[in-house]
């Protein structure tokens, strides 16, 4: 019987354990046999992609959460100018000002030029996208952030 | 190491148009390729300094994304001996690019920031330049904060004017620090500059007033103020103490010596 499981690190505060058992079942039995033994890695790519999704949706749930804006809805295109950059506090101006550097970045990749965790950086680029002044683009397993500098008119 | 850096002040008159040349031209002397930049939109200076010519694209187009950055540097290589190259990029002297730079709204500076920012690529890496130097507009201007946060070093200008003192101080911390900026002091028409008490009063001053390195002292000096900013003076007086505290202030940069 195969057992995989896997452990995501959300943040301080949050940790999520996901397993993906195979049940004894005959008709279950075989389908995961199938998909398992032929494609184990590409189920297991499958459940980690699945797992950060749902990573992604509770950084932003709890920063709602933080705010007291529980139906809170992202706001629109607020500009990420230099006048803003001032205003913000210390912890979101670094993640900001390194967007607005690298232009188009992975939580993974701001992490490493701020010497701050992935999942920090990660919870940091969520809430500047709820605060508006970011967007954020899945292309398969990554989620980009940029400043949408083209649409705002 | 610091490739791009903002020339800035609290106040207007303390001689960051001065500096900005003048850094720029010993760099090239030094044979490094520099890029002179007139960030100072609300009273562009550059454009009479070094007299240039008409038909010219100008910084402005560039933030304003009508033109390349490549059609707007003006090749004054010509005009300083030594083999780097020295290309400025100008601000538009008009009254009407004025009124249009002052009335720009908060997503045509983010844009503007974004441009600038594309400069340290398009003109460090892909043409191999050393060295970015921004003339900045005095205070809390857009394009100043804009070149401060593109910068990795600002130099700072002041005067002994308390007012100037204070304004930069303040500034400093709550600017400066808030973008974690490396800056380095110039403390400009000082009085009595050639004797050591006074050298070592404006050392203590940059240490316990301003808390960041000191990077020059530099006299007031008759010379500096009969040229009129109309000539390279570092590339006019190649003897005088005013060159050499430029060749001083370039040295410390380039060794990074101001951590």
């Amino acid at each position: 019987m195969n057992n995989y499981y896997c452990v995501v690190r959300l943040n301080k505060y949050t940790k999520v354990t996901s397993t993906a058992y195979t049940h004894n079942t005959r008709g279950t039995l075989l389908n995961n046999e199938e998909a398992l033994g032929k494609k184990p890695l590409h189920v297991l790519e499958k459940i980690r992609e699945n797992l950060e999704r749902l990573n992604d949706k509770m950084e932003v749930m709890i920063e709602l959460q933080k705010h007291g804006k529980k139906d809170a809805q992202p706001l629109s295109d607020a500009p990420l100018d230099v006048m803003t950059l001032l205003s913000m506090p210390d912890h979101l101006r670094k993640t900001a000002m390194t967007i607005c550097r690298c232009g188009r970045a992975t939580a993974e990749e701001i992490s490493e030029q701020t010497s701050r965790a992935r999942a920090v950086e990660s919870a940091y680029l969520n809430q500047l996208v709820i605060m508006g002044y970011l967007k954020k683009e899945r292309k398969g397993r990554k989620a980009y952030f940029y400043a949408d500098r083209d649409n705002q008119t | 190491m610091s490739k791009i850096i903002a020339v800035h002040s609290y106040k207007g008159g303390t001689g960051k148009t001065l500096l900005s040349v003048n850094l720029a031209a010993t760099f090239a002397q030094k044979g490094k390729n520099v890029c002179l930049f007139d960030l100072d939109f609300r009273a562009p200076s550059l454009f009479a300094t070094l007299k240039a010519g008409d038909g010219i694209c100008y910084l402005n187009d560039y933030l304003n994304g009508t033109c390349e950055i490549d059609k707007v540097l003006v090749d004054f290589s010509g005009q300083i001996p030594g083999s780097g190259k020295f290309f400025v990029g100008l601000a538009n002297p008009s009254t009407e690019a004025i009124r249009d730079m002052s009335a720009k709204d908060r997503k045509w500076e983010m844009r503007a920031l974004s441009r600038l920012l594309a400069l340290r690529n398009a003109l460090l890496n892909e043409k191999g330049f050393d060295y970015i130097v921004f003339d900045t507009s005095p205070g809390l201007q857009y394009s100043s904060i804009n070149a401060i946060v593109t910068a990795d070093l600002v130099v700072v200008a002041t005067t002994s004017d308390r007012s100037d003192v204070d304004g930069t101080s303040r500034m400093l911390r709550e600017l400066y620090n808030l973008f974690e900026k490396k800056s380095g002091l110039v403390i400009n028409k000082v009085l009595d500059a050639a004797s050591k008490a006074k050298r070592d009063e404006m050392y203590e001053k940059a240490k316990t007033i301003y808390q960041v390195p000191l990077l020059g002292v530099v006299p007031c000096f008759c010379e500096v103020l009969r040229a009129e900013g109309s000539f390279i003076f570092v590339r006019d007086k190649p003897d005088h103490p005013f060159t050499k505290i430029l060749h001083e202030m370039t040295r410390k940069i380039e060794a990074n010596e101001l951590n």
